[in-house]
């Protein structure tokens, strides 16, 4: 049924530390070939690099300061002083924006990748040791699943507040903390899938064949994975750029005045700014939409390239 | 994927309904009966009690810069159509309707309507009588009788006597009474040991006549006219199952309330409407509409008036706010100042702020004018001393107006001995001037960190701002005293002791001064308003010297109310509930 | 099967008390009590207050007390709202159960019918257009696109109403009372169905990309069967096999309510009175609650574990 694809390419993301042979160069090469000639992959690539670029170099050309706070000029429409309009507080939309990127685009791929090698890494596990081991992790996770997380953001909250954590730092740590209490879902995935390949016809010949553990997992297991992992990890971007906003309502994210995507279209959120300042969430909202359209169509070509199981 | 996906959008949800709830809170004042509930934690804020106290007038409250609706031809049909039901909006009532027993202040909205007080108070805060015709006070300011109306009824036609009034104070003292009336605090003679157990009445509690009742305090106070003036519970209805220690049962009455008000419940449906009819056993006639409902409307509310879903909402004062309700045509505009005030609570067991001089730097070096004014787009007004510019008590004859001077507090921050180091920070004995400031997560926060931080920085102080994700975290937080400074805002007002009780009993830790308590109760000690008047404007001037908060802000709202309503007042002190028997829509 | 599933619910009910301690303790810690935000309060009344709430008892001995009514059915009375916290659920969990329903049905009913045929398309200009419209739902929030469609249905057009779930002042009954609701409840479910239905059209595109592309269906392809037939009855079903685990999850869910929605469209659900609770601090209504949808929750695990073993008979539990 599945096919023997599944071994050549298994390599490609062989973390095994032995030394680098040859013909896994060429893979990586042949794979990057394939990457480039989807058009629409290396568009997407592009924009995250532009938004990158234009997040992390745009502020220091603009003539104004994220929170330089002008009240002879409150919510002013777009124009040619101020590109984007400005906000309730005079400050310049655009330059918030750009500054607000640094933040959001490290926080969200940085939070998507953490949660994503927790969650993966209990699933293999659990899938492919099963018995006492799997029984272990996955009755953790139905624990975990009970747990409200109103209380458990509060709670953090104070506890980061008595420690005297620097609120500038609090909220990777929270991030770190939400990833490692967050993993039930995605590990209860992954080892579904870890469950329903191990069954498969070519897992059963590396039985016959006896090959290592090890090489089962890394050479055979992990590659038919990776492809469900990219789309899980693409899709939760936005998701993850816009949870920023809900820590810092806690006092676990950014500390206002400093701008984030998140922030500034929470404080856009009713009738009035809606209707009669578009400018003020229309920028980063369009932020926040081109980032995650941007990596899903990437991510996607990256899954084509990569999935065993594409034909090519 | 679709798990993983579970997991955090409910979390985010979770979270962001959060935002949601404090936006709605203060961008619009959504409790339209209940103006305080605008940027006030929708908890405990019982608006029952507004109508409770107040004692002397001030003309000066809302009716001025009234807008009357440009062209009614543009209310929606919806509207048109109700003929006998007015609706108004209210945030969140949650059902409980007997009065001193509710926790949360919408629901004070709904019983102020089905129940009617002993002594009312004017629209100038002056006591008028209510279900009590007329009041003495002896000479002492000791004992208080109240005169009863003749023929009075509740709403189900049994009569009201003495006795009900009895019955009502003295299950206020009883020791299991949960509520947050302040009738117990009143030192009524004998109220200690029936609460203790010790006596099976209070005897300060006299029945003369059916229509007549007297109570005796231990100690003067001039706010227990209106105080004791309240809402009186049927005891053949409320007091039937009472065991003295025992009020449990009171939880099973609270959905089926039985009043003296203008209107009784007719239904209330949970998280959708309540439902009130016009009660024909009420003292003053039965109300004009015969149907009043209060519509749960969290969130916007601009959607449901522009509909014509609600007659009657409340709003932010700001610019553009009024400008949009000018453009629907259909409303009349009414502004309004609560009579409530905004303040910085500063950790007064902390050193630095121990120091006067750094109290008034810290004041003079926050441009209040931008935060609370420009920034609030003018639905703000900079506040000086503890009482709100509707009340009878406010002046601003000699107090200092700490108008935003960098200069003059640089000055007063070297004068203390706060010098700047090399980092620029100010220094005084090697330690650092650091203001750990702690607010709560709402627009208005997010302002007063960034305007604060850039002016204190500017004063070479480090500001550290710490937000919390609703009120009840942050006063948790207070009260631990790791902080400098916190925003907070008083409940609504009516005597101007009440806007001082924090200073006397304790919320402020750290802030003794003689001078002051005896003050404080010298403006209780008397009941006329002109002796009154001048002790708060000595004790206004020491306060606004001294400074144990900073003062901040008053705010400022403004009703909208479909205008085919007629006779349509509201109370700075008592809300709608005064002039909503004589609403009428006109017809057209 | 038999003893896997005995096993399975015994150790539900040794993490349900587990869960119960740990969700009594995480409530207990938070920040304020039931209490604290008055602060119409004295320091004095306060602790009076406490003492009469048994606040101040150490949390051992309030779980304990909790757990002992809880066993007697008695889930106590909600502090704010002074009602039973049982009868208080069941005048709200309904109406929040009607809308996931609904939006739940018709999520899943679109996913499955936009992912196939985005699949089957891949790369043409439909795929691209719907991929475009559901990342762009993905990456606004919810309240934008309720305040959007509020602002264009509601107030705008009046087309349908702004929120509730009657009309106000309605004495409705029957069949015209049906209609109301249902009227009310385009609008919020509309916005849940928009919410839910990105990543659920996501996971069936490529579950049904994979699909094509097996031998079996190139045998179908082979043998001569119509495309439809292919398409809709070999491929359709295997790639929603895998999808039949997620509907344990979707338990929970059911029940829980959402707060965003039921904020903005002002719908009388349990979402608004969790939250409202939360930031009273109602320890009976959030215990009780938290609780119900932990039980939930176990019970969805159990059976998108067990119907993953239906869809994947290979699989072994």
């Amino acid at each position: 049924m599945s096919t023997i694809h599944g071994e050549t390419t298994a390599a490609l993301s062989s973390p095994t530390p032995q030394p680098v042979k040859p013909v896994y160069t060429s893979l990586w090469r042949q794979s990057l070939r394939r990457l480039l000639k989807n058009k629409l992959a290396v568009f997407g690539f592009v924009v995250v690099a532009f938004m990158f670029a234009a997040c992390f170099l745009g502020p220091l050309f603009s003539p104004y300061t994220d929170n330089k706070i002008n009240m002879a000029f409150m919510n002013k429409a777009p124009g040619l002083k101020h590109w984007l309009g400005t906000d309730a507080l005079g400050r310049d939309v655009l330059t918030r924006v750009l500054q607000a990127g640094r933040i959001s685009l490290t926080v969200g791929l940085a939070s998507m990748v953490l949660s994503v090698f927790v969650g993966s890494l209990l699933g293999v596990i659990a899938g492919y040791y099963r018995g006492i081991v799997d029984q272990v992790i996955m009755r953790l996770a139905d624990l975990l699943l009970t747990i409200p997380s109103l209380p458990l953001l509060f709670i953090l909250g104070a506890l980061l507040s008595e420690w005297k954590v620097p609120t500038d730092y609090r909220m990777y740590i929270v991030m770190l903390m939400l990833s490692i209490v967050g993993w039930p879902g995605l590990a209860r995935m992954v080892r579904g899938q870890m469950l329903s390949l191990r069954e498969r016809e070519y897992m059963q010949a590396t039985v016959v064949l006896g090959l290592r553990d090890r090489r089962k997992l890394f050479n055979h297991l992990l590659p038919n994975l990776v492809p469900l992992l990219i789309v899980i990890a693409t899709l939760n971007i936005g998701g993850a750029i816009l949870y920023e906003s809900v820590l810092s309502y806690f006092g676990l994210g950014v500390m206002a005045p400093t701008p984030t995507w998140g922030n500034m279209i929470d404080a856009a959120n009713n009738m009035i700014d809606f209707q009669d300042h578009p400018w003020l969430w229309i920028p980063p909202g369009f932020s926040i939409f081109a980032t995650v359209i941007a990596i899903n169509i990437f991510g996607d070509g990256l899954r084509d390239v990569l999935d065993p199981k594409q034909k090519r | 994927m679709k798990k993983q996906r579970i997991v955090t959008l409910s979390t985010a949800i979770l979270a962001s309904a959060l935002l949601l709830s404090a936006c709605g809170n203060n961008t619009n004042d959504n409790g339209a009966g209940n103006p305080a509930n605008a940027g006030q934690p929708a908890a405990n804020n019982a608006a029952g009690d507004t109508a409770n106290n107040g004692t002397a007038a001030d003309p000066a409250a809302g009716a001025s810069g009234v807008v009357t609706a440009s062209d009614l031809s543009k209310l929606p049909d919806i509207a048109k159509k109700r003929t006998d039901t007015i609706i108004v909006g209210l945030t969140d009532p949650s059902g409980a309707f007997t009065p001193y027993f509710q926790q949360s202040g919408y629901d004070g909205n709904v019983s102020s309507l089905l129940y009617t007080p002993l002594v009312k108070v004017d629209d100038k805060g002056l006591p008028i009588p209510g279900l009590a015709e007329k009041w003495d006070v002896s000479a002492d300011n000791l004992t208080y009788t109240y005169h009863l109306r003749k023929d009075l009824k509740f709403s189900d036609g049994t009569p009201l006597t003495a006795d009900d009034v009895a019955f009502t104070w003295t299950i206020l003292h009883d020791k299991s009474y949960d509520g947050d009336s302040l009738v117990n605090t009143l030192n009524i003679k004998g109220g200690d040991a029936y609460k203790a157990g010790t006596a099976t009445s209070v005897s300060g509690i006299k029945v003369i006549d059916p229509q007549t009742i007297s109570v005796t305090l231990d100690k003067p106070n001039a706010s227990a006219l209106t105080l004791l003036g309240s809402d009186v519970l049927s005891k053949a209805y409320y007091g039937k199952d009472y065991k003295q220690g025992q009020l449990d049962y009171m939880k099973k009455l609270s959905g089926s309330p039985l009043g003296t008000g203008p209107y009784k419940l007719e239904k209330f449906i949970p998280g959708q409407e309540v439902r009130m009819i016009a009660n024909e056993n009420y003292y003053d006639g039965k109300p004009k509409t015969e149907h009043f409902i209060y519509k749960t409307a969290q969130g916007d509310t601009w959607q449901y008036l522009e509909t014509g879903e609600v007659d009657y909402a409340s709003f932010s004062a700001t610019k553009e706010n009024i400008d949009k309700l000018k453009a629907m045509g259909f409303v009349n505009i009414l502004p309004y100042t609560p009579s409530n005030y905004g303040y910085l609570q500063l950790n007064l067991k902390h050193p630095a702020l121990q120091d006067k001089l750094v109290r008034q730097a810290l004041t003079y070096g926050l441009d209040r004018q931008s935060i609370y004014v420009d920034a609030a787009q003018g639905a703000g007004q900079v506040a000086n001393i503890p009482s709100s510019p509707i009340s009878w008590s406010y002046t601003e004859d000699g107090i200092n107006p700490y108008k935003y001077d960098a200069e003059k507090a640089k000055e007063l921050l070297d004068q203390a001995g706060w010098k700047a180091g090399a980092d620029g920070i100010r220094e005084k004995d090697g330690q650092k001037l650091t203001i750990h400031y702690l607010g709560s997560k709402k627009p208005e926060t997010d302002i007063f960190i960034a305007v604060a931080k850039e002016d204190y920085e500017a004063l070479g102080i480090k500001f550290e701002p710490e937000v919390f994700a609703d009120f009840n975290a942050l006063v948790s937080k207070v009260e631990g005293g790791d902080y400098d400074m916190a925003s907070f805002s008083t409940s609504l007002l009516t005597d101007p002791s009440d806007g001082l009780l924090q200073f006397v009993d304790g919320e402020i830790p750290g802030y003794e001064d003689p001078a002051f308590k005896a003050l404080y109760d010298k403006g209780l000690a008397t009941s006329n308003i002109d002796e009154r008047k001048a002790v708060y404007k000595d004790i206004y001037k020491l306060l606004n010297d001294q400074l144990p908060v900073i003062f901040t802000s008053y705010k400022k709202s403004v009703y909208a109310y479909n205008g085919r309503i007629q006779n349509l007042s509201v109370s700075p002190f008592n809300g709608l509930a005064p002039s909503l028997p004589k609403w009428t829509l006109s017809q057209q | 099967m038999s003893t896997y599933i005995t096993k399975r619910i015994l150790y539900m009910i040794v993490i349900l008390f587990a869960a119960s301690f740990l969700i009594f303790c995480l409530y207990a810690l938070t920040p304020g009590d039931f209490i604290t935000g008055n602060i119409k309060l004295t320091p004095e009344r306060k602790a009076e207050l406490r003492e009469i709430y048994g606040l101040n008892k150490p949390v051992i001995e309030r779980y304990a007390i909790w757990m002992k009514n809880a066993f007697h059915g008695d889930f106590g009375y909600s502090l704010s709202q002074q009602k039973p916290v049982l009868s208080l659920f069941n005048q709200y969990i309904w109406n929040s159960f009607l809308l996931a329903v609904v939006s739940t049905f018709l999520t899943w009913l679109i996913a499955v019918v936009v992912g196939v045929v985005a699949a089957y398309k891949q790369y043409s200009w439909f795929d691209t257009i719907v991929m475009v419209a559901l990342f762009a739902a993905m990456s606004i929030p919810s309240f934008f696109i309720g305040l959007f469609l509020i602002k264009m249905l509601a107030v705008d057009w009046k087309w349908l109403p702004p929120g509730g779930m009657l009309t106000t002042g309605s004495n409705s009954t029957g069949l015209a009372y049906v209609r109301e609701v249902i009227h009310h409840m385009m609008l919020p479910v509309m916005v849940m169905t928009l919410l839910g239905v990105g990543s659920l059209t996501r996971y069936f595109r490529s579950n049904m990309i994979d699909v094509i592309k097996q031998d079996y269906i190139r045998t179908a392809r082979a043998k001569g069967l119509k495309e439809r037939k292919v398409l809709f009855t070999h491929a359709l079903r295997n790639a929603l096999l895998p999808a039949i685990t997620l509907v344990g999850f979707e338990l929970p869910a059911l029940f829980g309510g959402s707060l965003i929605i039921e904020k903005i469209f002002n719908w009388p659900g349990i979402g608004q009175l969790y939250m409202q609770s939360f930031s009273l601090r109602d320890y009976p209504l959030l215990m009780g609650f938290t609780l119900f949808i932990a039980i939930l929750t176990v019970i969805g695990t159990l059976v998108s574990d067990i119907l993953y073993h239906v869809a994947d008979p290979r699989v072994r539990l």
